[in-house]
């Protein structure tokens, strides 16, 4: 079996495209030399180590890899890290303040808004969009422009009472 | 000593111990782990479902800038089986020969040095097969069926006889749909082999079973293995078996001798960690005018794949569910040439419950009978099985209290009676139950020099609150405040613990805290009852108790002392003490030991001309024994809801007709509920702390589910008049 | 992902040359389509040509019609205050169509592009696919069909164009524009889809060196009034089953005016014309209604599956033409 691994040295064969791509994250700067297939989201996680934005489809389906571009919700998995250059990314590791959790989060903690956790940076960050978007008028509201983040846990009801106290104690102008 | 007793019957909401971490993006999820030089895994997965493997063309995958290895039955090595668990045997090995049994069966393993590589050239490896007709149609008369595959059949008077003499009967067909566990998380491995000591991060409720497998499929000791998982990242019995991928994963990075990390695709995750299996059920209910159960006949076929076992019984618990003297409980599976099914979140119950309690709303409104009433009069304080008491049921208050919350008796009963402008209205309701489930658990409790408390063991959080209420529960019995107490988890070289599934942990494992801790508080007494400068000389250790962190005779904490002078005096660093729990025998225990009891009352609304079905409120009054968190098990009540919202009303996991293939692998075609879906819920805990364990629980993770997807069709059915016997109920159904 | 070429376009015409010197190259705007089939390995282009910072972005209003750059958001065209005023179906349309992630990086241009989500389609290792390989046949026709498509549809291909702001725009006779490496034209999206029954492997007019660089929308009369329905099995974040964009203008208990589309039911945005022609004249009665629905779907061509389509589109088309027409009365 040890001759599998030494039978291809690097560089035998055509390397798949590369480009230099910055990106600014959380208000720091990063040069990567990458693959042109590389997506935000594996840049992010694979490149970067900010692996508190999480891969739930890689398909553009459930949310899980919510951030926001120039404060903006997006998913970065949809999102060719190449794209990305030059606009302001922010990931749930840059959404803390240094006085503590933002009030999305405190908010979610205080009413248990999660439980396997795994969507939760994903909720988090489309929550404090959301809010930014005026959109935390109603219950009905919250649910109808939170569904793009599914919680197979079922954390709903939770995630809507955490979202309206965050909205009520005047979250609106929240960090974003 | 304390006792549970003097316990609060609910315990406080505390926030998750856990959740600074989970709302930071910094809980760490088998995905999330990366080790230097790591190799990057892609499984190549049979477009056929049945036949022979005739030829593996790799040359282009192996070619592929990147690819460092393509592994395939050809160059696999041989491996060994894990073992037989109280689930049944380990999944077959993968790549073990040329057979194909099911669509998306692992046929290669694709390494590279990045996950585009390895993606990129898993698409270019091709089999040419000699397929053969796969048989994909659960009553096909040619599918292999397995007579009581469980030996959990049951037979009690005649019910053939008592169904002939019975005043009124009925007889209904019920289906429930494959359904796909479908974690948010992505099940993902990485595995790392140092000489022949191999670790690995596993998406895995059961680390300790998962190590044992990898030390037998390998032919290594148990102790060369670890596996490690602190977050799961969900898993509702997705995460109960060592699945073949995980050994792929372990397979290649021995091969290269260098890390692999391997995660599992979406649409991967259909095929290759299980699903709830579809089933049919037969239903015969014999009964007489004024409602009482004479005859029971519980029949049901679930689907089975060819080469593989799940434990899933659908009409065992019809055999003690009611009082009835005449009850027939039969269960088949049918071996098909599909995925494995496995536990999905209330196995055999999800299904079960509903052909169950759909049947006695049928038998209600044809007796036109409140269909409350006839769970009522047919309700048992014994197990009719055995005569035995159940060691606490409270099923009564929570039907009390339920239809009090809800409304029932506002209800007008004449199905398509109520209305709301294009909105039918109806009101359903159904009973629940989860029966008990406990296994073997281990724990082992530490308290250091300063005070503070770490207790341990191999279990899992799933998101039920593991770390949170075994922290709890750890403070409480050593009298310390929950911020001093810190429990881990998640790591197979910790104490054996049972898998986090059949709502069993929180109890087995509770009780094995339980143990260790009041083993901890035990060996403390006796140092300090013995010890001629503590304020303890003289007193029983039998008569210590704890609380705010002194050690003191019992009701008199002015003569306690602290932890850390105890240590201190007698110069150690620590004391542990290791703790068990093993299930406790019912006719030792002179009781039969119930499970999770509920009554649910739902409201929904279906648009009389386009079909729509939304649920528009539920009620769930639980019966959970002792609730330690009041916060975390009513998130396990709401959650198994939603998961019953979705099983009554969009899961379904498509499979070609004609190929096998499944049709709708994906989150934009298997359709979950989403925030939009789920209403406001109430939820309610009643009843009294178990008698049959020591720390009093119940466990809450599946009762929440049971029930839902009956209560939903019967107000469909009180809505519109139609009686949907099929899950799910979509709006085609409906129009 | 089959390794790529990332070339970053900074202005139309060179966009345009890009695509023009190199046939199997494609462009990426927001993705959300783009690279999801890449991933799938059902799209494998060699080159992409990333738009998305072309001068494209402005919504005019010019006159009477709105006209809308190609790299419009579905977000910004939906908190367009013209938008919200006087085209409440296409608001409704956009708001309906997608979460707001996907809202704020799908294009307008792409989602008129958008491809079906059959899941046959997608899928590179089902053989039989008309649309991906001409001649193979087609899987999902004696397959799991409930999401395929009932007009335009044959035993060829049953894909469903899965948009709703295409629906509400054929409805309203938007037009697209389009730059080629000669020339620029525009054609009415009426005229710019093609139905699978005809031709699977191609879904629109678009040649291969075209670029939609924006949609002209033009304004109703100020008395008509609008709406999209939607009917899905989830209340939210679903493709429709079947839906309905109505634009009725009713003097007097009459219809003098109307538009209608319909979503979830064809193999391209249908524009209802003979459910309008119906409605013209005729009374604003449930009556004239359930003629119009019932005219729309008597083409309409099922597999065991998708039957419940042509009673459930009917209804919804009904349902809408009631919701529009009580507004107006």
């Amino acid at each position: 079996m040890t001759d599998v691994a030494s039978r291809r040295d690097a560089g035998e064969r055509p390397a798949p495209p590369e480009r230099v791509v910055t990106l600014t994250v959380n208000g720091r700067s990063y040069a990567l030399r990458m693959d042109t297939r590389v997506t935000l989201l594996d840049a992010l996680r694979d490149r970067l180590g900010l692996v508190g934005t999480k891969k739930g489809c890689d398909q553009g389906a459930c949310g899980a890899c919510t951030v926001h571009l120039d404060g903006r919700r997006v998913l970065a998995c949809l999102t060719l890290a190449a794209q990305a250059e030059g606009r302001a990314i922010t990931t749930i590791e840059g959404i803390s303040g240094t006085d503590g959790p933002h009030p999305v989060q405190q908010a979610f903690m205080e009413h248990d808004g999660f439980q396997c956790g795994f969507c939760t940076p994903g909720q988090i960050m489309s929550a404090v969009a959301l809010m930014a978007e005026g959109r935390a008028g109603s219950d009905e509201e919250i649910r109808e422009f939170m569904s793009g983040n599914l919680c197979r846990c079922g954390a709903y009801p939770n995630i809507v009472a955490a979202i309206r106290e965050a909205a009520t104690r005047g979250g609106h102008d929240a960090r974003l | 000593m304390s006792t549970v007793e003097s316990r609060p019957r609910i315990g406080a909401g505390v926030n998750r111990v856990d959740g600074p971490r989970k709302v930071t993006g910094t809980a760490p999820y088998p995905m999330d782990f990366s080790v230097p030089g790591q190799a990057y895994g892609a499984l190549v997965q049979s477009t056929v479902a049945a036949g022979r493997i005739v030829r593996m063309h790799t040359e282009a995958a192996e070619g592929a800038p990147g690819v460092i290895t393509v592994i395939t039955h050809e160059n696999a090595p041989k491996v060994g089986t894990g073992p037989v668990t109280v689930l049944g045997a380990s999944p077959p090995p993968p790549l073990r020969d040329d057979r194909v049994v099911h669509h998306g069966q692992h046929i290669a393993f694709v390494v590279a040095e990045t996950p585009e590589q390895a993606t990129a050239a898993a698409r270019l490896v091709r089999a040419d097969y000699e397929a053969t007709e796969p048989l994909l149609d659960l009553q096909d008369p040619r599918a292999e069926q397995l007579v009581d595959p469980w030996g959990t059949d049951t037979s009690r008077g005649d019910s053939a006889a008592a169904l002939e003499s019975a005043e009124v009967t009925l007889r209904a067909t019920y289906t429930t749909a494959d359904n796909t566990n479908n974690p948010l998380g992505l099940f993902a491995t990485l595995a790392a082999w140092e000489g022949e000591t191999l670790t690995v991060h596993d998406t895995s409720q059961w680390p300790s079973m998962v190590r044992t497998c990898l030390a037998m499929v390998f032919g290594i000791p148990e102790s060369s293995v670890r596996v490690l998982v602190p977050y799961v990242g969900g898993g509702f019995g997705a995460g109960l078996r060592a699945w073949p991928h995980v050994i792929l994963t372990a397979m290649a990075a021995r091969m290269i001798k260098r890390p692999v990390k391997l995660v599992l695709t979406r649409p991967q995750m259909f095929t290759s960690v299980g699903h709830r299996p579809s089933g049919v059920q037969w239903l015969s209910v014999g009964a007489t005018r004024d409602g009482e159960l004479v005859a029971l006949d519980h029949r049901s076929l679930s689907s089975l794949s060819m080469e593989d076992n799940d434990y899933e019984p659908f009409a065992w618990a019809s055999s003690f569910a009611y009082r009835c003297p005449n009850v027939t409980t039969q269960d088949r599976q049918a071996r098909l040439n599909v995925a494995v099914p496995t536990s999905m979140r209330a196995p055999a119950e999800a299904q079960g419950n509903f052909a169950l309690e759909s049947a006695l709303d049928e038998l209600a409104h044809s007796l036109r009978m409140d269909p409350l009433e006839l769970r009522l009069r047919n309700h048992t304080d014994v197990d009719p099985r055995n005569g035995l008491p159940w060691s606490g049921k409270a099923l009564l208050e929570c039907y009390e209290v339920g239809a009090r919350r809800f409304g029932w008796s506002d209800r007008n009963p004449e199905p398509r009676s109520m209305r709301d402008g294009n909105w039918l209205v109806g009101y359903g309701m159904a009973s629940a139950l989860f029966p008990y489930f406990a296994q073997p658990c281990a724990a082992q409790a530490t308290v250091n020099r300063d005070g503070s408390a770490l207790v341990r063991s191999a279990a899992t959080d799933i998101g039920t609150g593991t770390y949170t209420v075994m922290a709890q529960l750890a403070a409480e019995e050593l009298g310390l405040s929950l911020d001093l107490v810190r429990f881990d988890l998640g790591d197979s070289d910790m104490p054996n613990a049972m898998m986090a599934g059949g709502s069993g942990l929180t109890g087995a494992l509770g009780n094995a805290v339980h143990d260790a801790c009041r083993r901890l508080v035990r060996s403390f007494a006796e140092l300090a009852c013995g010890d001629a400068d503590s304020p303890l000389l003289g007193f029983s250790p039998d008569d210590v108790e704890c609380t705010d962190g002194k050690v003191h005779p019992v009701g008199r904490p002015h003569l306690g002392e602290s932890y850390a002078d105890i240590l201190a005096r007698h110069g150690l660093s620590e004391l542990t003490a290791n703790g068990n729990s093993t299930p406790p025998v019912a006719t030792e225990l002179g009781m039969s030991l119930a499970g999770a009891y509920g009554a649910k009352f739902v409201e929904v609304r279906v648009d009389a001309d386009l079909g729509l079905l939304r649920v528009a409120r539920v009620v769930s009054v639980i019966d959970g024994g002792r609730i330690l968190n009041e916060k975390t098990a009513r998130s396990q009540i709401i959650g198994g809801t939603v998961g019953g919202i979705g099983m009554a009303l969009f899961e379904d996991t498509v499979t070609d007709p004609r190929t096998g293939r499944i049709a709708n692998g994906t989150f934009a075609d298997y359709l979950v509920a989403v925030n939009a879906d789920v209403p406001e819920m109430d939820v309610v805990f009643v009843g009294e702390p178990d008698r049959g364990t020591a720390t009093g629980t119940k466990g809450v993770g599946e009762v929440g589910l049971v029930g839902i997807a009956p209560a939903i069709a019967n107000a469909v059915y009180h809505a519109t008049g139609k009686r949907l016997r099929e899950l799910p109920i979509t709006l085609d159904a409906l129009l | 992902m089959r390794a790529f070429d990332y070339v970053r376009a900074t202005d139309t015409r060179e966009a345009v040359r890009l695509l023009a010197d190199d046939p199997a190259a494609s462009c990426l705007a927001g993705g959300t389509t783009q690279l999801d089939l890449m991933k799938d390995g059902i799209l494998e282009p060699p080159r992409l040509i990333d738009i998305t910072r072309l001068p494209l972005h402005g919504i005019e209003h010019r006159g009477e019609s709105v006209h809308v750059g190609a790299l419009v958001t579905m977000e910004e065209l939906a908190a367009d205050a013209t938008v919200a005023e006087r085209l409440p179906m296409v608001r409704e349309a956009l708001l309906l169509g997608a979460s707001v992630q996907l809202r704020n990086m799908a294009t307008i241009g792409g989602n008129l592009l958008q491809r079906t989500r059959c899941r046959y389609f997608r899928d590179p290792t089902v053989g039989e696919c008309n649309k991906r390989s001409p001649g193979s046949g087609c899987a999902a026709v004696q397959g799991a069909a409930r999401m395929h498509a009932v007009l335009g549809a044959s035993e060829r291909c049953i894909a469903l164009h899965a948009s709703d702001l295409a629906v509400a725009l054929v409805a309203l006779d938007a037009v697209v524009h389009i730059q080629g490496p000669a020339e620029s034209r525009s054609v009415p999206l009426t005229e710019f889809y093609l139905t699978a029954d005809v031709s699977p492997e191609r879904e629109n007019v678009l040649e291969h060196a075209e670029l939609i660089t924006g949609v002209e929308i033009p304004l109703p009369p100020s008395a008509a009034r609008s709406g999209y329905l939607k009917v899905r099995d989830r209340a939210s974040y679903e493709f429709a089953l079947a839906s309905a964009a109505v634009l009725l203008v009713v003097e007097g208990g009459t219809i003098r005016q109307a538009r209608v589309g319909l979503g979830g039911v064809g193999t391209k945005p249908w524009r209802a014309y003979e459910a309008e022609h119906v409605l013209t004249g005729a009374p604003a009665t449930t009556a004239t209604f359930l003629q119009a629905a019932e005219a729309t779907m008597r083409d309409a061509w099922t597999v065991p599956g998708t039957e419940f389509k042509v009673p459930l589109a009917r209804r919804t088309l009904v349902r809408e033409l009631q919701n529009v027409s009580r507004v107006m009365a």
